[in-house]
């Protein structure tokens, strides 16, 4: 695809920064994302990620750096930009005293819904969300917190958004209205982009597309997940269960790869078989040449044979572990030179 | 501007299913009801300078510091103690839309509440048409000047309770801030009453600036033209300078909460 021909992304973030005081809470971050992508936004408290969220559903201005939401810059027409989003804040803040739906009549109106359109989208906004009409007519005061979450995720969808910010859209909520918050993003997929901030790593790893992770208000790794695992962990680790004894496991398997280490072997429940976890640093091809050599050799008995892919949140260790290490030095660093500086003060009586 | 009338139905609603207003608005009207029983008892015994309709005016603008931090502490407090208030700014709403949308139901809702005390003269003009025309209700001008004179303070009035709900996110403080704001500058209009500035020469600019700002304390002198009916423009720019002035206030604080 030609560089002309290449749609337009929806987010389009560039060198972003912000300061909070003597906080550098961004510093300096780029990404964009495309047509219906759901993207994760993930990071360690305090890394920057609602500041960005914020920034981009036009609440905060950045300090420098240019943010485009639908072609549009934030900078310049923050209320057009306000048009294409839609935003659910974190811990998602609601006038209890409103009904549903005259919450959502209000939100409606507010973004410019009027007459026939605006019931139109308040029901679709209803369906999409699971909030029957029962629902619909009660105090929000009187919701629980799993269904005050889905109001939120309704206003959020109410304008037909292009992009959906949603911070922390599942905190505190049990794992069956997780699975519909899941679910409701699932049915959007394709029509709404959507922005996606949690620490609920094994939702994020479920339901987005890519992830960008944040550390210290600098991105620290970025992809799907395949990237990230390939980025991230260079040792390809599989598991063997077999009856087989260990040296004669690993003589078979050295004849293909030398450079493979058998890290541990433990027994299984089933008599006489015992579950070896074998590593290389030759990728996952060479790990699938070892199963088919390891199925032709006649004298062993393999039972299983599996590529253990490392969870998001072993990705997510390392790469805000190298981020933490880098912003230690830097500490130390820093308090080594402030300790010279102050070893060398003349002292005064 | 954007979102303003939408503000302005959310807000009135907001008022109108909110009981504190309710207890505020029926405390008040008791109290001036029964002040003004008294008041028009009394009146014939009195040299009072200003008719018993204006009188009500006056009495209704020395309650508003009781009156209006009920109606105005919780339009940006309490947003800003649940959260909410991010939630609308998340919207196509601007900064000033939002605060002249609080503020006009705040007023509007003090409209209100002073058209039911204007009721009282109502009342008595229907019970008792011969003593009310000797006090003079049926006289319109007194009526039309009496309207203007609330609408303009009432205006000045609000916009102070605004901004100081804008200021904090406790209702309380915003309440007790209002009421202060509000007792100071009735307090400095009382103690200057019936003091009159020479305006012979406003040459030297100290002079000038006194002769320009200093008159914004002469509103209760000021009350006697509107008695007779004068609208009297200079308090009319005064209170309308304020006005906007607190409202561009709450407007640069609102802004300044995005940062």
């Amino acid at each position: 695809m030609s560089a002309e021909s290449k749609p337009l992304p929806i987010v389009d973030v560039i060198n972003l920064r912000k300061r909070y005081g003597l906080v550098q809470a961004l510093k300096g971050i780029s990404f964009s994302i495309g047509k219906g992508e759901i993207v994760g936004f993930l990071g360690p408290n305090g890394a920057g990620k609602s500041t960005t969220l914020r920034i981009l559903s036009g609440l905060i201005p950045a300090d420098s750096g240019e943010a485009k939401v639908c072609g549009v810059d934030l900078a310049e027409e923050e209320g057009e930009v306000r048009k294409h989003i839609g935003f659910l804040a974190e811990n998602n803040p609601l006038p209890e005293e409103l009904r549903v739906i005259e919450y959502l009549n209000f939100r409606a109106n507010l973004k410019g819904l009027e007459g026939s359109r605006k019931r139109e989208r308040i029901r679709l906004a209803l369906d999409a969300c699971d909030l029957e009409r029962r629902i619909a007519e009660r105090k929000i005061g009187n919701l629980s917190k799993g269904y005050r979450q889905r109001v939120g995720i309704a206003d959020a969808l109410l304008a037909e958004p292009r992009l959906v910010i949603l911070d922390e859209p599942t905190i505190g909520l049990d794992p069956r209205q997780s699975a519909i918050t899941r679910k409701m993003m699932e049915r959007l997929r394709g029509d709404v982009s959507f922005l996606l901030s949690s620490h609920i790593l094994s939702e994020v790893e479920a339901c987005c597309d890519r992830m960008i992770i944040l550390s210290h208000g600098q991105i620290v790794a970025e992809g799907t997940m395949n990237d990230l695992q390939k980025m991230f962990i260079n040792k390809t680790v599989f598991e063997i269960v077999s009856s087989d004894s260990k040296i004669d496991l690993q003589k078979a398997i050295r004849r293909i790869d030398q450079s493979c280490e058998l890290l541990y072997d433990d027994p299984v429940e089933v008599l006489s078989k015992r579950r070896f976890t074998f590593s290389t640093n030759r990728g996952e091809e060479k790990a699938e040449e070892i199963l088919r050599a390891l199925i032709k050799n006649e004298e062993l008995s393999i039972s299983e044979f599996q590529i253990s892919r490392p969870d998001l949140e072993t990705i997510f260790l390392r790469a805000t572990k190298k981020n933490w290490e880098v912003q230690d030095y830097l500490g130390r660093g820093k308090k080594n030179r402030s300790a010279k500086i102050e070893s060398h003060k003349p002292k005064t009586s | 501007m954007n979102g303003y009338w939408h503000i302005l139905k959310h807000e009135l609603f907001g008022l109108f299913i909110s009981p504190s207003t309710y207890v505020a608005s029926f405390y008040f009207l008791s109290l001036l009801g029964i002040g003004f029983r008294f008041f028009i008892e009394g009146f014939s015994n009195t040299a009072w300078i200003l008719p018993p309709l204006s009188s009500l005016v006056v009495g209704l603008t020395f309650g508003a510091p009781a009156l209006v931090p009920f109606l105005t502490m919780r339009s940006f407090a309490e947003e800003r103690r649940l959260g909410t208030l991010e939630t609308l700014m998340s919207a196509p709403v601007g900064s000033f839309g939002l605060v002249l949308g609080k503020w006009t139901a705040a007023l509007f809702f003090f409209l209100i509440i002073c058209a039911l005390a204007l009721c009282f003269p109502l009342l008595l003009w229907y019970g008792f048409p011969e003593q009310a025309v000797s006090l003079g209700f049926n006289e319109l001008e007194h009526w039309i000047g009496g309207c203007a004179f609330l609408a303009i303070f009432g205006a000045s009035f609000t916009a102070v309770g605004i901004f100081a709900s804008c200021l904090t996110k406790n209702q309380m403080v915003a309440g007790m801030l209002t009421f202060t704001l509000l007792t100071l500058y009735l307090a400095a209009m009382a103690f200057t009453f019936g003091e009159h500035q020479n305006i012979s020469s406003p040459s030297d600019l100290s002079q000038f600036l006194q002769v320009g700002l200093g008159s914004l304390n002469q509103g209760l002198n000021k009350a006697q033209h509107f008695a007779v009916g004068i609208i009297d423009l200079s308090t009319l720019l005064h209170q309308a300078v304020l006005t906007f002035l607190f409202l561009g206030l709450s407007t640069l604080q609102v802004e300044r909460l995005k940062h």
